[in-house]
């Protein structure tokens, strides 16, 4: 279809301006839909897990709720505190919607016609653009002029920016099977080894899904906004609207967060099988292409929300802790472990070097190695190394913690009586 | 260098953000607002590096100095609470003329010389148009090997300065460590 319509119409501006503007209002269209959604599938899917039913009264089993909410959060009074900085407070929920929406152009959503653009750094793009949003945090902490935002904006600043690390190394991993940063290209990667990359990557998916949490304030990790300790973080002040702004841009970003986790790890629109449907209709190969994707992204984006009602949340310095201590030391691991994998491969033929300088793993005795290894070699391997690094941390070890405890009151008692 | 088009016009309204934004920078009172004009200028200079087709660069200009080295500079000026400068009685520029009119003069020498080079020499090589035409295309099938022409100049070429970059950072890092390292967490685990 993107080649049939310029041609028709004979135009440049046509392929390059129109048809990008139309497929832009599609997805910012079904997006926000799905956000608007996710807020009534968080609400359900928490009272189911509670054994409760939810919203129930706007609409069939409150369908229509999302509808009310956002009325309602529209015609809201807004308010701002006296003591705020003006410019700063309006423009900062303004920045993080913005930063998880502008992302949302160089996802991959399905084959062909389906994937807006695709640009030569697309996933560098999108982490880039979504560190932005950080500063949208900071600032509407910082500007709301109140202490509990503050606590919240300073809070969420260190914890996003230890786990972009994790999450920027975690994928790699799975960058060096691809061999490009175009999100249109690793997926095509994925196609041509068929393997989906989270067999080769196991730990990187693993280690980028924990830190995707972390990026986006989900609990366990949402300390940010910890209503125990903070009545709400850095949003306290923000009413009407801009809130919702605010919650706009963290939904979207879980969005984005899945749907890098599908298009590096799950193979993104592919699916077994679906390449059988290319050769007879290529229109309904790409509408397929676009369902598989979405449903990738739902699950994991249910991931999401039943880990928040089953994990605690973490203290301030456990958080640092497994972010610094854990994360940050086994994406290194794993980086260097697969690095040493592919020269062993190479070695033993498993890996090959193709005419276009693209590394393949060959065969099936080839994807044996590398997914026997991945679970065999690198998780054991990281995890010994973790536990080597970690052997003297607060929270792990507990008991020679104790132990070591006991033995210096002993040796504090003794050395009193001996006085 | 000649500038047509669409280029031109992208070219001079990012100019003249990273422009009038950096004289912003040092004008506003509020260290915040400050660090926020700072933000708009580096990103305008990414827009300028994706127009000179390094959006390599362009990516790591906005996620390292946008989304970390500016996080972090934030998070100073909130945990220091610069007030003094927000007083309107409060000077905020040292008056030192002398030193300001040397720089300024060297400064645009110095451009000046690049400017006669870059003439003379011809190393910016404006890029073929119908190249640019067939990259826009097709934007599916052909993408620039920017970025892995990076990663190999930086690895063979570079590798020397990229070492010894990293090692100045190690150091820089476990100098902070020590700074912030107390007496009393250094006796727990003795």
């Amino acid at each position: 279809m993107r080649d049939k319509i310029p041609q028709s119409i004979g135009d440049a501006w046509v392929s390059n301006v129109i048809w990008p503007l139309i497929q832009i209002a599609i997805v910012f269209f079904v997006v926000l839909t799905i956000v608007a959604y996710l807020t009534l599938a968080e609400r359900k899917i928490s009272a189911w897990i509670q054994v409760r039913m939810g919203p129930m009264r706007v609409g069939p089993w409150g369908l229509l709720q999302p509808a009310a909410d956002g009325l309602k959060l529209l015609i809201k009074e807004d308010i701002m505190p006296l003591k705020a900085d003006r410019a700063v407070f309006t423009i900062a929920p303004i920045i993080t919607a913005v930063a998880a929406i502008v992302v949302l152009t160089v996802l991959p959503y399905g084959a062909d016609w389906a994937t807006i653009t695709n640009i030569n750094i697309g996933l560098l793009f999108i982490l880039a653009v979504s560190s932005v949003g950080v500063l949208g945090i900071i600032l509407g902490g910082w500007a709301s002029n109140s202490k509990y935002p503050l606590l919240g904006a300073l809070r969420s600043s260190a914890q996003m920016v230890s786990y972009e690390v994790a999450m920027g190394l975690a994928l790699m991993g799975a960058l060096m099977f691809s061999k490009t940063l175009s999100m249109y290209s690793i997926v095509e990667a994925q196609a041509k080894d068929q393997m989906w990359y989270v067999f080769y990557q196991p730990l990187g998916f693993i280690i980028y899904f924990i830190s995707a949490l972390a990026e986006t304030n989900r609990a366990p990790f949402d300390l940010p906004e910890a209503e125990s300790e903070l009545t709400g973080g850095f949003h306290t002040e923000y009413s009407g609207f801009r809130f919702s702004l605010y919650f706009i841009g963290e939904y979207t970003s879980m969005f984005v967060v899945s749907s890098i986790a599908v298009t590096l790890f799950l193979g993104g629109w592919h699916f077994p099988f679906i390449g059988l449907l290319k050769e007879q209709d290529q229109t309904l190969y790409v509408l397929a292409s676009i369902v598989v994707f979405f449903a990738k992204v739902i699950l994991l984006l249910w991931a999401f929300m039943w880990f928040r009602w089953t994990f605690p949340r973490y203290r301030y310095d456990q958080l640092m802790d497994v972010g610094w201590k854990w994360l940050i030391p086994a994406t290194l691991a794993n980086i260097v472990i697969t690095g040493m994998l592919f020269i062993v491969g190479q070695e033993l033929g498993f890996v090959q070097t193709t005419g276009d300088g693209r590394v393949e793993v060959v065969g099936v005795a080839g994807n044996a190695f590398m997914i026997g290894t991945a679970f065999l070699i690198t998780i054991p391997a990281t995890a010994i190394l973790l536990s080597l690094i970690n052997r003297r941390t607060r929270d792990f070890n507990l008991r020679a913690q104790r132990q070591l405890q006991l033995r210096r009151r002993q040796e504090r008692i003794a050395a009193g009586a001996g006085d | 260098m000649q500038l047509q088009g669409y280029e031109a016009i992208f070219f001079y309204a990012l100019a003249l953000v990273a422009l009038i934004m950096g004289v912003m920078v040092i004008t506003v009172r509020s260290p915040v607002h400050s660090a926020l004009f700072l933000i708009s200028t580096l990103i305008g200079i990414a827009g300028l590096f994706i127009l000179l087709r390094a959006e390599f660069i362009a990516g790591v200009q906005i996620l390292v100095y946008v989304g970390g080295v500016m996080v972090l500079f934030l998070f100073v000026i909130m945990l220091v609470n610069v007030q003094q400068e927000t007083r309107e009685t409060t000077q905020i520029f040292t008056r030192q003329y002398v030193a300001g009119y040397l720089i300024v003069g060297l400064l645009t020498l110095s451009f000046l010389y690049v400017v006669r080079e870059s003439r003379n020499t011809q190393f910016l090589k404006p890029p073929q148009i119908e190249e640019r035409a067939e990259t826009t295309a097709t934007p599916m099938t052909s993408l620039s090997k920017d970025t892995q022409e990076v990663g190999d100049k930086l690895y063979t070429r570079a590798a020397l300065p990229f070492e010894i970059a990293s090692v100045l950072l190690l150091v820089a890092i476990v100098g902070s460590v020590m700074l912030a390292r107390g007496r009393k967490q250094e006796k727990i685990f003795e």
